[in-house]
């Protein structure tokens, strides 16, 4: 059983009884609580955080089985989608948005110019109660500035 | 709904061998059926974390099997542990399968998922996962046939009307696919049994038996058509599969009955036995069989 | 000088009278147009914090020694609590503090399933919860009422019903030439915020409470808890900077709020009480269901002699009556209007605000009418709403402070006219049609708000002021009113907010009135703060005061002086100019009054009942636009939640116990990305010039009103079937085909 856990280029002890969800272990162990819990059940990707690239959701993941580079908002930060989406004013209530970035940030890795479907398909596992959809959809079409 | 208690303690289990995850997992059925040992086995997690920890699934015992399920296409051979992203993306997988995985679930569920556990997903029936004592858990009566079943099965839904999830179990009986398990090899049919009184079970896995291979025959040509209450990552109301591989053509079902459903001809729908809150699926699968019929036409 | 004035302030539609303290409002409002600042648009200043997930949201806030409550709720829509023993809970692992019926808001009679009936205290959310299930309860299940009609007529409601009528009802319908009459029902809905409803409760002391909480209004929850608890105001800190959503379900303090600070109160640590997703779905709130049996009459050039509705509201166990009649009584200048409203009193969760309550359920049954009549009278059912222009308030004979109504049908106009082109483009078994219908509600806000405008030596301001920007980016706009009166450019202007303790009152953030009730007071803020600016440069430069003004972050004068505003504030070293503002009065005698129009294109699949909304026009007015960016996220947001309403959201009960079954976001579904039409937004933009020394009135509420009816009318154009029922699944899509298969074909009225 892996004991160690890659965050954002950082390696944590798991030190968290079996059960406990990547979630969790992020925001009440470590701190980073960028990453949101909104249904705790795989319903909604508020807490989507990328491993090894590929978008997964943390809240429905046990910590303990997670093989691979964890990469959460914060270790997003930097990333030029952060500023795409708020010039296109692609945030409101900001709860979903972390969660919105990471998927975004793991699209444009895998396809830098993603076709407006390709962004709705893609996108389509990050529900937003606010609405911001058309706006996400304009800070995906032009993060690159 | 049962009442739950104490604070439930989980293990994990990572056994390096089939022979040392069939020893662990001996005594249980596949994802979403009873435990009567505790333990069940664990690929993507998508289904199964969720079940466990509330409880619907009586497990305290994960049994990691992702290591020990080949992963990967090989010609018609799709690991089971294969995700459903990856058979999305993947250019020679049939298109009835492609486009089922393609529909189903988020990007996420699907990154996570893998076939093999998309094919032992339990039912969406909002009674069971709420753990109303109903007829599939145990107990005597369903509770959506006397309530709400606007989403539930029109087949074979006497006496209990749970509709299967499964976008791909109804595009790979369409398909003629088969299984590889670590005993034995059947098909996609035979992978699935309606639920008796006496054995509740939808599938025919023994106790720990795990699904470690697909073979998945190439059609002339299949189709996938699914109708959602919203445009993505929403459970089919009426998912319908269609395969030709010479003068043979097979449509299944999913959403219309407790298991894949294999329909036989377009007719067979009138054999239906809806529900007064859900005749609209045999409408809205009239259609769909239809156009799924043209869609494939030589 | 401060004046005494009995005002009437509404929000949600509810009015009420009370007594306020004002400031006259001195300021002229600034001519129509865009500004330096204000009317550009402008991202969001805290956007960032929000997108790098740096924010602080209640669900964010962990302090030392916290413990984490979970609350025991009645699996029951009505039971009687025979026994309850905490001891086994409070033995078990990590709890510290259990509480049971007694203890308010905990009740031994609940009367809908989620009715809180004890909770507990822990180190862990996860101990908290497996000591729920260690309470030893007895119940008693007792049969529940769950059919509204019949509740009317066991006469069980929650308040006596609202009856409103004007003119000669039975004369009108006399004299009509056609009289048509429909019944249209609307469906339960969650708001379902994606930070569910929670605080975190801290005593010092013990007779001093902070709370963090995901709110709507900071002095709302200040006022409850003081009051619940016997606390001076003052000893009551309530705080939220950022939360996760809320569109009228967190309006109030709540039970887990009560809860959490009576555990607290009793551990003496920090207890935060969170809902889980699960419990949002079945106590935080909802938009009632609706039953809408509507008459109306008209002559045959389609003016209306007689509107009639008799309305029932699904309400739960409380809530209030919301206004489904509202627009029936406000939209059209019929003479002759009865309405009954209802609320029927349910063993169901109480309903609570849900953007536009009332107005959005009223509208849906009101405008499909519309364009039924439209159609029995083959008349075009944009010309059917222009002849029945209200061009006054006809329940109080008032006029409008402004209405822009007719400019909104004018710009409509270019959207109406595709209609030909879009129902060509029917294909095969979709087809495709366009469908408007108009939007009324409130929107004016009201005093009492108040702000603070900081200047220091560096020439930076800041906005202080206790209001809570609920995610709709008013913080933003305040900083936008203030830096426009400042002069200033805007990346040198901040707002503090979501603190009682560090700001003054402000209003509520529901009901579309935090803009103009707050932006009001900013402005009036700001400008006492450039006055005082001013005073001090006309000194230093030996001037005269009304030769100076301020703009570009320079002190300009009209005698060509100009000079960087540092050398003013400059001098103040340590000083600092301190500006205040409050809102002014609503104007007297006047009815303030959002409007709007919205145009939907719908391609429908006849076969199997789909639904697809292809673009969307929202011409509305609002007054003045401070942030077109933000106002067009603000419609696009509404429009997005009105599909939703419209299409694929609903609360589901089981109909023998009368619980909830769509407890979980697979079983109620929101609309995704993957189901956004195209939406074209158009405002009006022109200030309301009675309202304020802004113009400008909320577009929260304004957006979601009018898109349900716009849509089933575009399906009828589409098809030919009325549906008369939300949402329009394709079980009631299917439906509504086959009715009108079965009815003769109506002429389309072509543009």
């Amino acid at each position: 059983m892996p004991e160690l856990l890659s965050v954002n280029g950082d390696t944590h002890d798991v030190d968290a009884p079996v059960g406990t969800s990547l979630a969790h272990y992020l925001r009440e162990h470590i701190g980073l609580t960028g990453t949101k819990i909104a249904c705790n059940e795989g319903h909604c990707g508020a807490c989507t955080v990328q491993v090894d690239g590929i978008p997964i959701l943390s809240c429905i993941t046990l910590v303990h089985r997670v093989e691979g580079e964890v990469t959460t908002i914060e270790g997003l930060r930097d990333h030029p989608m952060v500023d795409a989406f708020v010039r296109a004013d692609a945030v409101q209530c900001g709860f979903c948005t972390p969660g919105q970035v990471v998927s975004a940030t793991a699209l444009v890795a895998a396809n830098p110019s993603p076709s407006r479907e390709e962004i709705r398909h893609a996108m389509a596992g990050n529900l937003c109660r606010c609405g911001t959809y058309p706006k996400i959809e304009e800070a995906i079409a032009a993060w690159q500035g | 709904m049962r009442e739950s208690g104490g604070e439930t303690r989980l293990e994990l289990r990572r056994p390096d061998s089939l022979q040392a995850a069939r020893a662990a997992l001996e005594g249980t059925g596949g994802a979403g059926e009873p435990a009567p040992q505790g333990s069940i086995p664990l690929a993507g997690g998508t289904e199964v974390v969720p079940l466990v920890r509330d409880r619907v699934v009586p497990a305290t015992t994960l049994v990691d099997v992702r290591a020990l399920v080949p992963r990967g296409v090989d010609g018609t051979r799709i690991g089971a542990g294969t995700t459903l992203a990856e058979l999305e993306a993947d250019p020679e997988i049939p298109h009835a399968l492609r486009e089922a995985c393609r529909l189903a679930a988020s990007p996420q569920l699907r990154a996570m998922g893998t076939i093999g556990g998309n094919l032992l997903q339990a039912t969406r029936c909002w009674y069971w996962r709420l753990r109303y004592p109903c007829w599939l858990h145990g107990g005597d009566r369903c509770y959506a046939r006397a309530g709400l079943h606007r989403e539930h099965a029109v087949f074979a839904n006497e006496p209990c009307a749970s509709p299967h999830p499964s976008d791909p179990a109804a595009a790979l009986l369409a398909l003629g696919a088969t299984l590889r398990t670590d005993r034995r090899e059947l098909s996609v049919a035979e992978l699935y049994r309606l639920p008796t009184d006496d054995d509740r079970r939808i599938t025919t896995l023994e106790a720990g038996e795990l699904i470690l291979e697909l073979d998945v025959p190439a059609p002339e040509a299949s189709a996938y058509l699914k109708a959602m209450d919203r445009r993505a990552f929403s459970f089919a109301l009426v998912g319908v599969a269609a395969a030709r591989r010479g003068e043979e053509t097979r449509i299944a079902l999913a959403g219309m009955a407790p298991v894949p459903w294999l329909l036989d001809g377009l007719e067979a729908l009138e054999t239906a036995t809806p529900l007064p809150q859900n005749a609209y699926k045999l409408d809205v699968a009239r259609a769909l069989v239809r156009r799924a019929l043209a869609e494939i036409e030589p | 000088m401060a004046r005494l004035i009995k005002t009437e302030k509404e929000v949600e539609g509810r009015y009420t009278e009370q007594w306020v303290v004002v400031e006259e409002d001195v300021l002229e409002q600034w001519p129509p147009g865009a500004r330096d600042t204000v009317g550009r648009p402008a991202p969001r200043q805290d956007g960032s914090l929000r997108v790098r997930g740096e924010a602080r949201y209640t669900a964010d806030v962990q302090l030392p020694g916290m413990l984490h409550a979970a609350v025991l709720r009645s699996p029951f829509a009505r039971a009687r609590v025979r026994g309850l023993d905490l001891r086994n809970a409070e033995r078990a692992p990590g709890v510290r503090a259990a509480i049971g019926p007694g203890v308010e808001p905990l009740t031994d009679e609940p009367n809908f399933q989620g009715a809180p009936v004890a909770a507990v205290a822990a180190e862990t959310y996860e101990q908290a919860r497996a000591a729920l299930a260690l309470l030893e309860v007895e119940w008693e299940e007792l049969e529940p009422l769950l059919d509204p009609e019949e509740a009317v007529r066991r006469d069980q409601l929650i308040v006596d019903p609202s009856r409103y009528e004007r003119g000669d009802v039975e004369g009108g319908f006399a004299d009509a030439d056609v009289v048509l009459e429909a019944e249209y029902r609307t469906q339960t809905v969650v708001h379902n915020s994606l930070e569910t409803h929670q605080s975190v409760c801290e005593w010092e002391a013990g007779d001093r409470l902070t709370v963090y909480i995901s709110t709507q209004f900071v002095w709302g929850v200040r006022e409850e808890v003081a009051e619940h608890f016997g606390l001076p105001e003052d000893h009551v800190r309530v705080v939220c900077e950022f939360m996760g959503g809320g569109f009228g379900s967190k309006n109030g303090a709540d039970d887990h709020t009560f809860v959490g600070a009576e555990l607290a109160r009793r551990t003496g640590r920090p207890v935060k009480c969170a809902l889980t997703r699960r419990e949002e779905n079945l106590a935080a709130g909802n938009r009632n269901a609706t039953i809408q049996r509507l008459r109306v009459g008209a002559r045959s050039d389609g003016i209306l002699t007689a509107l009639e509705g008799e309305f029932v509201n699904a309400n739960g166990w409380g809530g209030w009556l919301a206004s489904t009649g509202g627009p029936m009584r406000l939209l059209y200048a019929c003479e002759n209007v009865r309405t009954v409203e209802r609320g029927a009193k349910l063993n169901t969760p109480p309903m609570k605000a849900f953007r536009a309550p009332g107005f959005v359920e009223g509208t849906f049954g009101l405008e499909c009418l519309m364009d039924e009549l439209a159609a029995q009278l083959d008349l075009d059912p944009l010309e059917l709403r222009r002849r029945n222009y209200a061009d006054h308030d006809a329940m109080d004979e008032r006029p409008f402070s402004s209405k822009g109504l007719l400019e909104c049908y004018r710009r409509a106009e270019q959207h109406w006219a595709r209609r030909d082109e879009v129902r060509a483009r029917s294909d095969g078994t979709w087809k495709r049609g366009v469908g408007l219908a108009s939007q009324v509600w409130y929107g004016g806000g009201g005093p009492p708000s108040y702000a603070w405008v900081r200047v220091g030596a560096d020439a930076r301001a800041t906005v202080v002021t206790a209001m809570q920007d609920i995610g709709t980016g008013t913080g933003t706009a305040m900083a936008q009113i203030a830096a426009e009166e400042l002069g200033l450019p805007l990346d040198r202007v901040r707002v503090s907010l979501g603190d009682t303790a560090r700001g003054p009152y402000a209003t509520v953030s529901a009901g579309s009135s935090t803009l103009p009730s707050m932006g009001p007071a900013v402005r009036s803020a700001a400008a006492d703060a450039a006055r005082q600016i001013l005073e001090i440069a006309a000194q230093r430069y030996e001037t005269e005061e009304r030769l100076l003004s301020l703009r570009g972050g320079r002190i300009v004068s009209s005698d060509g002086g100009s000079w960087p505003l540092e050398e003013i504030t400059g001098l103040l070293e340590s000083g600092q100019i301190l500006g205040k503002g409050s809102r002014g009065p609503n104007p007297t005698g006047m009815r303030v009054l959002t409007f709007g129009v919205q145009v939907a294109e719908v391609a429908v699949d006849v076969e199997t009942g789909e639904v697809r909304v292809e673009r969307i026009a929202a011409i509305h007015d609002v007054g003045r636009v401070i942030n077109p960016l933000g106002a067009s996220s603000q419609v696009e947001g509404g429009i997005i939640q009105g599909i939703g309403h419209t299409l694929s959201e609903e609360r589901l009960l089981d109909p023998q116990t009368g619980r909830t079954l769509t407890l979980t976001l697979d079983a109620y579904k929101l609309p995704t990305i993957a189901d956004v039409p195209e939406i074209v937004t158009d405002l009006v933009d022109e200030p309301d010039t009675h309202l304020t020394n802004l113009g400008s009135k909320g577009l929260g509420e304004p957006p979601i009103v009018p898109t349900s009816a716009a849509i089933a009318n575009a399906i009828r154009d589409a098809t030919g079937a009325d549906v008369r029922s939300l949402p329009i699944d394709r079980e009631e899509m299917l439906r509504a085909l086959r009715t009108a298969s079965r009815q003769p074909k109506r002429q389309r009225v072509s543009a």
